[in-house]
């Protein structure tokens, strides 16, 4: 079994790649996302813990900080460890929008702008969307199993779900 | 416009000295709901990455109460009390004279953690706009129960004008000499153009 597989713990604005048996963990996701990226025939896979859409609106350089930046650094990581575009797979969690009656009518909160860079950047890469728990306005830890590719998600008062 | 980073050591104790007035004010606010002495910490003035300030409440999933409000009017930002759930169902049980063990927290309690937020922010911010001749206004409050680094970044980066730093003035309180374990802290969030307006308010010579 995984037990005695490392946990590493993907802080905010950090993205860490890595291969089976780990478990990657992205804790307390409000209005930041965790793209999940796996590639299932090699079990390699990688996780970012994205705080913003896009560069232009920061000017810390951190790659794994950007949901623009981010998909391609790790697609590129994955690769060089051995993992083929083709299959890889992605899933996105977070993107919550807490404090909604505080933000100004007609405005789109940074959880969802979070979520449709992380979307497009994955399009734009050609990979393939095959889960997302995203939106609400609550938050969110993330698992990310590299065995089995499955992502666990645990909330506040809202139980387990499995993607 | 002042550098948030380079603050000297002269304006981070004039940010202290009204975060302990505003605290102040607040703390006794506390104390007259609850009839309980409050005590309150020196203030602490921190710049910080946002990916920092994130885990300032200790570990990124502890359950926290929080109640956000705009500032608005001659300074802009934003306040925030932040509860330990377990701080917040015991100021709860003071407050309404009954307890609820949880989880999570009733209509009833939500409504008394989010007034509680709304008197003791705008106790802070009438002592600010007292001291420094301005006009403050607050928003309506909300509140959010949730994991503490999802609630703090949520609050930092969604309102904020920083993608990058915030400006955080906390001041942690407490209820003293008592078996209700109460505990908390009150951050002012300025926007960095207030920084200069709060500085020119108080005449702060550079």
């Amino acid at each position: 079994m995984t037990d005695v597989a490392p946990r590493v713990t993907v802080r905010v604005s950090e993205s860490i790649v890595t291969e089976a048996p780990a478990t990657l963990v992205a804790i307390a996701l409000g209005s930041c996302v965790a793209i999940v990226l796996h590639d299932p025939a090699t079990r390699i896979g990688g996780m970012a813990h994205v705080l913003l859409p896009s560069q232009s609106m920061g000017r810390i350089a951190a790659p794994g900080r950007y949901a623009q930046t981010a998909v391609p650094a790790l697609i590129e990581r994955m690769i060089a460890r051995g993992a083929r575009v083709p299959s890889i797979v992605a899933r996105l969690v977070g993107g919550a929008s807490m404090f909604m009656t505080l933000t100004p009518p007609g405005t789109i909160q940074m959880g969802e702008r979070n979520v449709l860079a992380a979307r497009e950047a994955l399009h734009r890469h050609g990979i393939r969307l095959v889960g997302e728990a995203v939106g609400g306005d609550f938050g969110r830890t993330a698992e990310f199993d590299l065995d089995s590719g499955v992502v666990t998600i645990s909330s506040y008062l809202r139980g387990i779900q499995r993607l | 416009m002042v550098d948030a980073q380079k603050l000297t050591e002269a304006e981070r104790d004039a940010l202290r000295e009204i975060a302990n007035i505003g605290a102040g004010h607040a703390a006794t606010a506390l104390s007259q709901m609850t009839g309980r002495k409050i005590m309150i910490d020196v203030p602490e003035v921190s710049v910080k990455r946002l990916e920092e300030a994130a885990e300032q409440m200790g570990p990124a999933d502890t359950i926290v109460a929080a109640v956000l409000m705009h500032m608005m009017g001659d300074l802009t930002g934003r306040t925030l009390l932040v509860l330990p759930e377990a701080s917040a169902r015991s100021l709860c049980g003071i407050l309404l004279r009954n307890s609820e063990p949880g989880p999570g927290f009733s209509e009833m309690q939500k409504s008394t953690i989010m007034e509680t937020g709304n008197i003791l922010c705008s106790a802070y911010l009438n002592a600010l706009s007292d001291f420094m001749g301005m006009m403050l206004v607050p928003s309506v409050p909300a509140l959010v129960a949730d994991l503490a680094s999802a609630v703090l970044t949520t609050a930092y980066l969604n309102f904020g004008h920083s993608r990058d730093h915030v400006i955080c003035v906390d001041t942690a309180f407490r209820i003293a000499g008592s078996d209700d374990k109460v505990s908390g802290q009150f951050i002012l969030m300025p926007d960095v153009a207030s920084l200069t307006a709060i500085f020119d308010a108080i005449h702060l010579v550079k």
